[in-house]
């Protein structure tokens, strides 16, 4: 345990450096960001009775999207330079690449997060730097970097990697999408923590479950 | 410490490349694998490294068959591939230091400015990778590969790139390797260089080892002219050979 816990250490470390010089995913996920936060505000006035709502819808949005292009170029440093092999050979236990690349995405994800959230204040002069709202965006991330890096650790081997990813993603998201925007919705809402506590308690148990599954199943995904 | 490869076999769809093919190595022996293109050297390679899964057959080190599974049975190989392994935003030196712990081994700069320097790199080592050209690649790949001090050594097409000092530096590397006793399976074509450091020769056609040559005082011209007549022979009489 000890030694797979350093491995994961190592190649979370190894990916932040690899992506704080290259700045790949941040590049087109910020761009992505922001250009969808511009569009929102031209194209959707938001009225007091409607804002907790949309603003919730809006920022999640944002988010998938950008992580969709994240994800996609997540593995792609391990698949050109053939690492995959290297990894696999050096690693304890192949579980270590998938935690690794998915405790990645998630800093990843919720790094651009963070640039967007004081952007969507600016542009719709509403505050979202509410506890509530920040643990289920923290939750939505992991739940998605979970299934989004096991999808996205098949995919990058083949030739339509961009296509399939959403493909595959978007319908096992469905539930982690309905649960976050209400929840955010009604945290902005004004609604007390515990009104919303199952939408909590479902995405932490999604997260869970397909992050153990996605262990147990990552070595038989990138063989062969 | 003996690697046995035993029936092993392994297609890609109706496309049988390894059939039923054996071998056997020894301590400090190095076996380089002739073939032509296409003939399952890679694919051989990839097998005893535990990338590829054969539908037959097993590799046994020391009389036990070798069970990929496990960390330490990994652990024990080195491998240079085709492609290098390198990640292109770190530099040489941090490539080194994160599969030096990925191998769990102790953060020991000096251990990695070593491993650096015995390919020649040691300047070279504050640089990122993308700079690099192909032949430094190759070295910083080859330094890599010898990390962890493996005890077998998977090498495809090791010299690709290199210049004339670099597989110098690469043949002197193997010899140190075979003299600590380390088995050596490389694939090439480059006769010229293989021919110093091999213990034998091996050809492989039709997914089998179809013949060998053992280097006792062999000269580069009777090496090329067995290969030249080994390419020549049609595949079907190859075949016949091996059966």
């Amino acid at each position: 345990m000890k030694d797979w816990l350093h491995s994961v250490r190592t190649l979370v470390w190894k990916d932040l450096l690899q992506e704080w010089r290259s700045k790949d995913m941040l590049t087109a996920m910020f761009a992505f960001a922001i250009l969808t936060l511009f569009i929102f505000n031209y194209a959707i006035e938001l009225s007091p009775v409607n804002r907790a709502e949309i603003a919730s819808g809006i920022i999640w949005v944002v988010i998938v999207f950008a992580g969709t292009l994240g994800l996609n170029r997540s593995f792609i440093a391990e698949q050109d330079q053939g690492c995959f092999d290297a990894l696999v050979m050096a690693v304890p236990d192949v579980s270590a690449i998938y935690f690794g690349k998915m405790l990645t995405n998630w800093l990843v994800m919720l790094f651009v997060s963070v640039l967007i959230l004081p952007i969507y204040s600016l542009l719709y002069n509403q505050s979202l730097f509410n506890a509530g709202f920040i643990l289920v965006l923290v939750l939505g991330a992991w739940c998605y970097s979970a299934a989004g890096t096991l999808i996205a650790g098949m995919t990058v081997q083949t030739r339509m990697r961009d296509l399939l990813l959403p493909i595959l993603l978007f319908p096992i998201l469905m539930p982690v999408n309905m649960a976050v925007v209400k929840a955010a919705g009604g945290i902005l809402a004004g609604a007390p923590l515990m009104d919303v506590q199952a939408w909590l308690v479902f995405l932490a148990a999604y997260g869970i479950i397909v992050t153990t599954v996605s262990i147990m199943v990552f070595e038989y995904v990138i063989r062969e | 410490m003996t690697l046995a490869i035993r029936q092993i076999a392994k297609s890609f769809g109706q496309h049988h490349v390894l059939n039923s093919l054996d071998l056997e190595l020894q301590p400090g022996e190095l076996l380089c694998l002739l073939g032509r293109n296409g003939a399952g050297k890679t694919t051989l390679l990839r097998i005893l490294a535990g990338l590829l899964k054969p539908e037959t057959g097993s590799v046994w080190l020391n009389n036990q068959q070798i069970d990929y599974a496990e960390s330490h049975a990994r652990s024990n190989i080195g491998l240079v591939m085709h492609q290098p392994f390198l990640y292109e935003h770190l530099t040489g030196i941090e490539n080194l230091r994160f599969y030096a712990r990925l191998y769990q081994l102790a953060d020991d700069e000096t251990a990695l400015e070593a491993a650096l320097a015995q390919v020649g790199m040691q300047r070279f080592g504050g640089k990122p990778v993308r700079a690099y050209s192909r032949g430094m690649k190759q070295r910083l790949t080859i330094a890599r590969a010898l990390l962890h001090s493996p005890r077998i050594l998977l090498l495809d097409e090791p010299y690709t790139g290199l210049d004339l000092q670099g597989s110098q530096i690469f043949n002197q590397l193997m010899l140190e390797q075979k003299q600590q006793g380390c088995i050596i399976l490389m694939t090439t074509h480059d006769l010229s260089h293989a021919l110093p450091i091999s213990s034998r020769f091996a050809f492989l056609a039709r997914g089998r080892v179809s013949d060998e040559l053992t280097n006792e005082n062999l000269s580069l011209e009777n090496l090329e002219t067995w290969l030249a007549e080994k390419l020549a022979k049609p595949l079907s009489a190859q075949k016949r050979a091996a059966a």
